[in-house]
């Protein structure tokens, strides 16, 4: 199974993430959120550092992007990444994590503004795989 | 959607009315050359000024400039106007990078006499000026230092850091909004901004060092001090970080809010009532923004200068430089019009279009009410930039509303696939353009072939009459972030 793919519209670009269920649907957009900014698979620097993030949101989506933003708030605020996600509880839309930081490996690639809700859709595919195409302003 | 649902008005104007599409609440009107709506056609571009036209009280009809792609809620290029008594406000009308825009200086700097300078200048401007993703700062600020500025905008640049006061008269309202109520604003943004003041950002933002090419109308260049052969300085970024976390947290208030009563036909056109709240905070934060973005311009315009007087060995005075005018091309702010014959408030909303009031204007700098208010487009890394003047039928028709850039062809993967088959700064400086930047992926990103023609563009907005052409600029220097 693909965990996610890079794809770039005119003006931005985005993360496919595809995942046998929502917790690994998220955090295989964290991977492809780090692979867009600091390259895939980026190495492994530093000790980590434990925080946690709890969000309960309207949908999926919202946790999705809502998660994303605090990965690009811990970029360009604190220059860390999510090294790994340590899942607490995800369940009828809300997200109970703790979050692995490490510093930065590189300087990211890019500068993302957010991510965003345009056509933002979970969806199921054949074969019951979960499915999301996130577009990133950059 | 498709190029011949649309019905001509003029060659460069294309109106959609609302009864061809189930939703729409408006006629959607597209400022184009065909050409131009064709392309946009293929981008879906027109679903998103169609979307826009679907919502509530929407005043007039949903538009997009020449310069229309792809953005998300609102296409780039895309305006909208509602009233100030009953109407929404969407923070996917305005963009992430709030009060991104553009500044233009005069000079009496002979091209031909400082080319021997542009290799350094450029140097200079890339040494001291904070570019790309950097924690690096000229203008470390406390808390309180970084409130104030967000509150007061260029005038506190001018009044705790450098400028002059008679430099606020020629910056879009005067270079600040007010702001009343700060503590609307998250610690987040304040995290992500208080480091960025005095930054150029990265992607396609940009400071270039220019020559007037060409005159197309004498009288307003010499009024906005534009002279043939002579340099300009351009400036275009925005609110960095601090805007971005607005808009963000702002979306999701919003959400949080009306996400559960409203059908949208894009989750990223979430809107509220103007006089709700959120939609006032909103407004509140929106003017912080916009306030920083005025003052990091006005910073990076005084660096700037520094830098000039030093590489070229002579005082600002002498080297007559001046701020010809200073425009945001992603906002939204009350301005009055005249819609039907009668006179309304309406909060309009620019997203990648800029303002393009008309001679007798009293919003615009009393120097300009004769010609009317300066339109600056840039085109892309390499590519000429124009500076227009706005008209009365940019009031008539579009609230009254300009194009504000080239706008992107290609994706970035697809801009960095065709760079791979040359070197960008060799080929640039066979044009005789110096291209100065840390990151070389982001220069493949923004190569001129990435971007529509900007003639093109220039051409469709000359053409339905919002603007008119003032002069064309060269790049000499472009300093990317």
């Amino acid at each position: 199974m693909k965990a996610f793919a890079l794809f770039a519209t005119t003006a931005d670009v985005g993360i496919e993430a595809w995942g046998r269920d929502h917790r690994q649907l998220l955090r295989n957009a964290v991977r492809g959120l780090n692979a867009l900014l600091f390259g895939e698979p980026p190495p492994s620097r530093g000790r980590t550092e434990g925080r946690r993030f709890r969000y309960r949101g309207d949908s999926w989506e919202n946790v999705l992007v809502n998660l994303l933003t605090e990965a690009l708030d811990q970029t360009y605020s604190r220059q860390r990444r999510i090294a790994a996600l340590r899942i607490r509880r995800a369940a009828k839309c809300s997200l109970d994590v703790e979050l692995r930081l490490a510093p930065w490996p590189c300087r990211p690639r890019a500068e993302v503004k957010s991510a965003t809700y345009h056509g933002l859709k979970i969806i199921r595919r054949p074969g019951g795989l979960k499915y999301v195409k996130i577009v990133l302003d950059v | 959607m498709e190029f011949r649902d649309f019905k001509p008005l003029s060659p460069f104007r294309w109106l959609l009315p609302k009864e061809k599409v189930r939703g729409m609440t408006a006629d959607a009107e597209i400022i184009a050359s065909e050409p131009i709506l064709r392309a946009a056609a293929d981008d879906a571009s027109l679903t998103q000024v169609i979307n826009v036209a679907s919502l509530p009280r929407l005043v007039g009809r949903s538009l997009a400039m020449p310069d229309i792609h792809y953005g998300y809620g609102f296409c780039i290029g895309g305006v909208a106007a509602f009233r100030e008594e009953d109407g929404i406000v969407l923070p996917g009308g305005v963009g992430y990078d709030i009060n991104c825009g553009v500044r233009l200086l005069s000079t009496a700097i002979p091209a031909d006499q400082a080319r021997a300078d542009l290799e350094s200048l450029g140097a200079a401007i890339l040494r001291h000026i904070p570019t790309g993703l950097t924690k690096k700062t000229n203008y470390p600020l406390d808390q309180k230092q970084f409130q104030e500025v967000v509150r007061h905008g260029a005038r506190e640049i001018v009044r705790h850091f450098a400028g002059r006061e008679e430099d606020l008269a020629f910056i879009e309202s005067g270079g600040r909004l007010a702001v009343d109520r700060l503590e609307i604003v998250s610690r987040k943004a304040f995290e992500r901004g208080d480091s960025q003041l005095g930054s150029l950002g990265s992607g396609n933002h940009f400071i270039e060092v220019q020559e007037v090419e060409e005159i197309f109308d004498p009288e307003a260049a010499q009024i906005f001090g534009l002279q043939r052969g002579m340099l300009t300085l351009m400036i275009h970024t925005g609110s960095r970080g601090f805007g971005h976390q607005i808009a963000t947290d702002f979306i999701e208030t919003f959400r949080r809010k009306n996400i559960s009563r409203l059908s949208l036909p894009d989750p990223q056109l979430i809107y509220a009532d103007i006089h709700s709240s959120e939609g006032q905070n909103y407004l509140q934060a929106l003017n912080a923004a916009s306030n920083f973005a005025w003052a990091n311009r006005h910073l990076l315009m005084e660096d700037l200068i520094a830098i000039c007087e030093r590489t070229l060995r002579q005082p600002r005075e002498r080297l007559g430089m001046r701020l010809v005018y200073d425009q945001a091309h992603n906002i939204a702010k009350f301005e009055t019009h005249t819609v039907g014959g009668r006179e309304m408030k309406l909060l309009v909303h620019r997203k990648g279009a800029t303002r393009a009031f008309p001679a007798g204007n009293p919003d615009i700098p009393a120097a300009y009410r004769a010609v009317g208010q300066p339109v600056i487009i840039p085109g892309s890394m390499g590519t000429p930039s124009f500076v227009l003047r706005g008209t009365p039928a940019a009031m008539e028709l579009t609230f009254g509303s300009s194009a504000h850039g080239a706008g992107r062809r290609l994706s970035r993967h697809q801009a960095i696939k065709v760079a791979s088959q040359f070197n960008v700064r060799e080929k640039l400086k066979e044009r005789q353009v110096l291209v100065f930047s840390f990151s070389s992926q982001g220069l493949k990103e923004e190569i001129p072939e990435a971007y529509k023609e900007i003639a093109e563009v220039v051409d469709a907005t000359t053409g339905a009459g919002i603007s008119s052409k003032v002069a064309r600029l060269r790049p000499l220097v472009v300093v990317k972030g």
